[in-house]
């Protein structure tokens, strides 16, 4: 058909770039990691495994894992189910839906490290509009629903709510407190993640046919959550699946929060993996423990992405 | 039947009002801050745009400006002071320099590479596209540090290449392209090589036209990641105000968030932030379409 050498000059320059930029730097990385190599030294030593006996032993870096490990548990299936029920819920509206769609996208959109400096400002305990929004309503309707005293168990004079407003309006300093500062970053990412999911449900559920529901319907399921649990779950496998998989990727690499709100703190319980990476290697100069840290990360993300192939393979077919 | 169906309906919209307010809450706190005095927001107090007093701002007089360039309504305050301290502009130009770079060589790249994979019978074929795969389980922050090294020992750090240089191959870019050449017709590059034409031209006249609206679709997921990127670009950029990208320079306005005056901050985080936003709402069937893009893999 053709016997030029065209498609040479056409693959070259990919197969170029995937090596240098892609492929090579795994095995760097890999290199490094086994050494005591500093940006800007002129030699090095290989030291075996030191480094990883580090990052498995080391408070820091147990931490590290600690934090991670959170924030990845939290984040990935809060907005999955966030996103999902969204999703549904904007499915079946009869009007407004394409209103709230680009709400629940805006952040997905928006310069994340924008977003989280208004957030900053936002949960911030004097300039906030979220602590004083909880101190004026000390004694009120809020008081109730926010200090869940509507569940039988909670005494409403002991909730957390309660105590903030008879201690002279304590309420959390959320990012600068020890005891909330991860769950508020999880708060963000939760924010900024669902919307994207939302939207990956939504292309989802209009693959759903029409016909399966009047079919479960014939065969009893009349409940919503009977249609659901029969049909649409389901159905949703595949999207589930790619969802799951995409989110924890994201999530795992989250930086710009912690960066810039947390610095990894209070005493390192935010102190998540690429934010690790970052300090040690380009603010500490410490490049081969953070080339360790880089090493486990890809793992990570290598296992989770082969586990997703995997199970594709084998059980979401349709 | 009726009137329980509207009371359903009544009560997902209160549902997702609620959801929509907690989304929009940094939005609305965002461009409030960058209307208000810093007195109102300092007592939080009125309300989204403030009273629009007209005032004399003592940091401006501090700052060395005459009293009466000085006085003025807070909101025009804000952004004029913002863009006296920093230069906005010039960070716009640098995203905006930034990201059509990096679109422009991912074309480039990925182009021709596509087409060869998808239409053009060749030894080693199948060898590539499976790299092309492995690749696409790399996700490149991943392997910042050993990038952020080799950019080091070839001093490029602190530079345009260095903020560009390590998104010039989007192997995403090139499995998208092979799909969709997948589908077009092979009579049409027949023809086109009947009519005298050469493999490059088929690429650039022939393919390229046809590949526009997945072209555009991917841009928009290029250009929105790159951007709003921060990390890469933290790495890289250490010092020189020259080369921030927006979210460099926001990370800058924010520096003294205990001391400095908070409106004219925020003022500058709204502007670098509002031209994608504004790009989104206007066309935001294609945003939705080019950001979910991965959700096509």
């Amino acid at each position: 058909m053709h016997n030029s050498k065209a498609h040479l000059w056409f693959i070259a320059p990919a197969i170029i770039l995937m090596i240098i930029i892609l492929i090579f730097p795994l095995f760097l990385a890999g290199g490094i990691s086994f050494t005591d190599y500093n940006l800007g030294n002129k030699t090095f030593e290989w030291i075996g495994l030191e480094n990883y006996d580090k990052m498995f032993n080391r408070k820091t870096y147990v931490k590290m894992i600690w934090a991670t490990a959170t924030y990845v548990i939290v984040v990935v299936p809060i907005s999955v189910i966030l996103g999902l029920c969204a999703a549904m819920l904007l499915n079946s509206l009869r009007f407004g839906a394409d209103i709230y769609k680009t709400i629940f996208f805006l952040p997905v959109m928006a310069t994340l490290l924008a977003m989280a400096i208004a957030w900053e400002f936002t949960l911030h305990p004097t300039l906030g509009i979220v602590n004083s929004f909880l101190a004026n309503g000390c004694g009120g309707a809020r008081e109730f629903i926010f200090g869940f005293h509507w569940l039988p168990w909670v005494n409403s004079e002991q909730s957390w709510y309660a105590v903030a407003c008879a201690n002279n309006m304590d309420f959390p300093y959320w990012l600068k407190q020890k005891n909330t500062a991860i769950w508020t970053v999880c708060f963000i990412g939760i924010w900024q993640a669902f919307g994207f999911n939302m939207v990956l449900y939504l292309a989802g559920l209009t693959g759903i046919p029409r016909e399966l529901y009047q079919a479960a319907e014939m065969d009893g399921a009349k409940s919503t959550w009977e249609q659901f649990k029969l049909v649409t779950w389901p159905m949703l496998g595949p999207t589930t699946l790619f969802v799951v998989t995409i989110t924890t990727i994201r999530t795992f690499q989250v930086f710009d929060t912690i960066e810039i709100l947390t610095k990894g703190g209070p005493s390192k319980t935010t102190y998540v993996m690429m934010y690790a990476i970052f300090e040690k290697a380009i603010q500490q100069n410490l490049t081969s423990i953070g080339a360790a840290i880089t090493v486990v990360f890809i793992g990570f993300i290598l296992i989770l992405t082969f586990f997703q192939r995997y199970i594709i393979e084998k059980r979401v077919h349709y | 039947m009726e009137a329980k169906q509207y009371i359903g309906e009544g009560w997902k919209h209160a549902i997702l009002i609620i959801g929509a307010i907690v989304v929009l809450l940094p939005f609305y706190m965002m461009v409030s801050m960058s209307l208000k005095s810093q007195q109102e927001i300092q007592s939080i107090s009125g309300g989204l745009i403030g009273a629009q007093e007209t005032q004399t701002f003592p940091v401006c007089v501090k700052t060395g400006y005459s009293e009466e360039e000085c006085t003025m309504k807070p909101y025009k305050y804000n952004y004029w002071f913002a863009f006296e301290k920093a230069p906005i502009p010039r960070y716009l130009m640098n995203g905006v320099i930034v990201t059509l770079s990096i679109f422009i060589i991912q074309v480039l790249v990925a182009l021709p590479c596509a087409y060869a994979l998808a239409k053009l019978r060749f030894y080693g074929r199948e060898f590539v596209f499976s790299m092309v795969l492995f690749c696409l389980l790399i996700p490149v922050h991943g392997i910042a540090l050993p990038l952020y090294v080799m950019l080091a020992q070839a001093g490029l750090v602190d530079t345009y290449s260095a903020l560009i240089l390590p998104w010039t191959i989007s192997v995403f870019g090139i499995f998208l392209m092979r799909q969709f050449f997948m589908t077009v017709p092979d009579e049409l590059i027949d023809a086109a090589r009947m009519d005298g034409m050469g493999e490059y031209a088929i690429v650039w006249k022939v393919m390229l036209p046809t590949a526009i609206p997945a072209l555009l679709a991917f841009a928009i997921f290029s250009v929105v990641a790159h951007w709003n990127d921060y990390f890469w670009p933290r790495m890289v950029i250490t010092g020189n105000r020259d080369l921030f990208t927006p979210p460099l320079g926001i990370r800058e306005f924010r520096g003294g968030i205990d001391s400095d005056e908070f409106g004219p901050m925020m003022a500058s985080i709204v502007t670098v932030t509002v031209p994608l936003i504004v790009a989104f709402i206007i066309a935001q069937k294609r945003f939705i379409e080019g950001i979910t893009l991965t959700g096509m893999k």
